[in-house]
């Protein structure tokens, strides 16, 4: 049974803009205007129980919003939503204590304190039982190896130690469903792989649902077989990963492996040259033109091997993010 | 309720080991507390030598002025709020989100730092309160029913106070800057509250006003009621206003909650 449902769920922003300037200033005292931006247009998806989904979008694509929206903190504008059989906004007492959040950038610890003192708060927030409580707690903190941090101000921490330990509160009342929005934004390669591993092995023993946002390909690759792909607000892919670039990308590329040398071939007209070694090589095609740009190789090349398939995830993602970073947030 | 219960005093413990962190500013805080009441103590002492007759001005003399004000110091010190100035920075830097998150109405969050505040302060204050009786030798009346009623009196001046500060800092919802909307609610406590001055002395129109408004129960009231200025049938009618403002701060409460949180776009949180 779906443990996330999601059907045609939206979000508009009413946000004031105006000129820059004096004039423009002075304008904005008289008459302020505002524009509507949808950022999360008529989305549905449902999520089974112990899932781990991949939420991916360029900036401003509407993952955090729809995430937001999912744990209660905002109320959509239209569509409905069912979590746990909660309606999330609803803000019940019961819903609340089977999630979580962990947001890669907002913080649930208090920065004057050590750790420690908010998961002690944490767990008397959550009512969990005090004996409960203290094993979970150790149990985290070893899985997280943060026992050497919690006596330290939260202030002082390093980001991938402080980051194991929003992990750490946000995981003491063994949530159900778990939403996390960036959580190895900025720290390390070594600590990302930390963060991954750990998501992975909490979602193995409690067989959590997780969704999961992150601009970094290996978050995905490593944990999630599904991804929903979102951008302007709209779903533009379900599915499992491995099918993304089969269904996202607008090109093909071709591997080549001619017999001899082509000394002054121009392979720029065919297409954009990814690699080029010796009698090896990598083209890039649109791919309505890759069966014709075959076609022509095969004819007008010593061609000893020639396959055409779809790009890899991590380039296809790439161009995804790159398009919503020219665009801007 | 039994969450309340058992968050509460974990959330005051956190309360006050962040304020153990910043003992200076909190010692600060709280002798701005002692200062100003003791300056308009001193003013109105001057203004009674000064006036006709020099022995009282509304029938308040040198004593009872200073009796006044150093209730209203400990008045005030009870009944103190700052969640207008915090909640817009709550909002802005997304730490409500946080506190959204959690099964517990953020609201408890404020009322144990409120409570820290208050506790570990007074190991600071009541020196200082003790020293201004000793300079200022204030003439109270305060009987056995004084100080019987005085508890209930001061418990619901400070829920008032704290519950209709609170509604007024659930605007922060909407509006992105609060400083002056909290400038303007300490300027209205401040003068219809009877903190300038007894309210009894104040011209008739200024006290109309104040008695529509909430102020009055939480300082001149209280003050008064723990002189031992006011009738026993005055203390209780007192009261029944506070809960009265109470209950009508927690439909408010109820009210704005539910379309602060319909509101909320937590815009970089």
């Amino acid at each position: 049974m779906a443990q996330i449902e999601v059907d045609r769920l939206s979000k508009t922003y009413r946000v004031s803009e105006r000129e820059g300037g004096m004039l423009a200033a002075l304008r904005s005292v008289l008459r302020r205007e505002y524009r509507h931006v949808r950022a999360v247009d008529e989305v549905s998806f449902s999520i089974e129980a112990g899932e781990i989904v991949g939420f991916l979008g360029p900036n401003g694509a509407g993952k955090t919003t729809t995430l937001k929206m999912l744990s209660g903190l905002l109320y959509p504008t239209a569509g409905r939503a069912s979590v746990l059989g909660h309606t999330p906004w609803r803000r019940e007492s019961a819903y609340l204590r089977r999630i979580s959040m962990v947001m890669g950038q907002r913080s649930q610890l208090n920065w004057d304190l050590p750790p420690m003192d908010s998961f002690l708060v944490q767990l008397a927030v959550y009512q969990v039982d005090r004996a409960q409580g203290r094993r979970t707690l150790d149990e985290l903190v070893e899985m997280l190896d943060i026992g050497h941090v919690l006596k330290k101000q939260v202030r002082t921490l390093s980001l991938g130690e402080r980051m194991k330990c929003e992990i750490c509160v946000s995981l003491l009342h063994h949530p159900s469903v778990l939403f996390l929005d960036e959580p190895t934004l900025g720290v390390d390669l070594t600590m990302q792989d930390r963060i991954r591993r750990f998501v992975a092995d909490y979602n193995r023993r409690y067989e959590a649902t997780i969704i999961l946002t992150s601009h970094y390909m290996a978050d995905v690759t490593a944990l999630c077989e599904r991804i929903i792909v979102i951008d302007h607000g709209r779903i533009l892919f379900d599915g499992p990963l491995a099918r993304i670039s089969a269904r996202l990308a607008p090109f093909k590329v071709i591997r080549l492996d001619l017999d001899r040398d082509v000394d002054g071939y121009d392979f720029n007209r065919l297409g954009h040259v990814i690699d080029h070694a010796g009698r090896k090589l990598t083209l890039r095609v649109p791919k309505d033109q890759a069966t014709v740009t075959a076609g022509r190789l095969l004819s007008e090349l010593p061609v000893l091997d020639l396959t055409i398939e779809d790009p890899p995830v991590e380039e296809v993602i790439r161009q995804l993010f790159a398009r919503g970073a020219e665009a801007g947030p | 309720m039994r969450a309340v219960l058992r968050a509460l005093p974990a959330l005051f413990r956190l309360a006050l080991a962040e304020m153990f962190q910043y003992r200076g500013e909190m010692v600060l805080w709280a002798v701005w507390g002692v200062v100003y009441p003791s300056v308009a103590m001193a003013m109105w002492g001057v203004a009674v030598k000064g006036s006709p007759g020099g022995e009282a001005i509304g029938g308040y003399t040198p004593g009872d002025f200073a009796a006044y004000f150093w209730l209203t110091m400990v008045v005030g010190h009870a009944t103190t709020a700052w969640d207008i100035h915090e909640m817009s920075w709550l909002i802005r830097s997304g730490r409500m989100s946080a506190r959204l998150l959690r099964p517990l109405l953020p609201i408890w969050h404020s009322v144990a730092d409120n409570l820290a505040y208050k506790i570990l302060t007074l190991t600071i204050l009541v020196p200082l309160w003790l020293l201004v009786i000793v300079v200022a030798q204030p003439s109270f009346q305060t009987g056995r029913f004084e100080l019987l009623v005085g508890i209930p009196v001061l418990v619901l001046a400070a829920v008032l106070h704290y519950l209709w500060g609170y509604n007024l800092a659930l605007l922060a919802f909407w509006f992105t800057r609060m400083d002056a909307i909290g400038q303007f609610w300490f300027g209205a406590g401040l003068f219809l509250g009877g903190r300038l001055a007894p309210l009894t002395i104040m011209p008739e129109p200024v006290q109309r006003i104040a008695s529509a408004l909430p102020f009055k129960w939480v300082i001149w009231f209280p003050a008064e009621a723990l002189a031992g200025w006011l009738k026993p049938g005055a203390v209780y009618s007192g009261m029944v206003n506070q809960l009265i403002w109470i209950v009508l701060g927690l439909v408010v409460f109820h009210v704005m909650w539910r379309l602060s949180i319909r509101r909320y776009s937590a815009v970089g949180a």
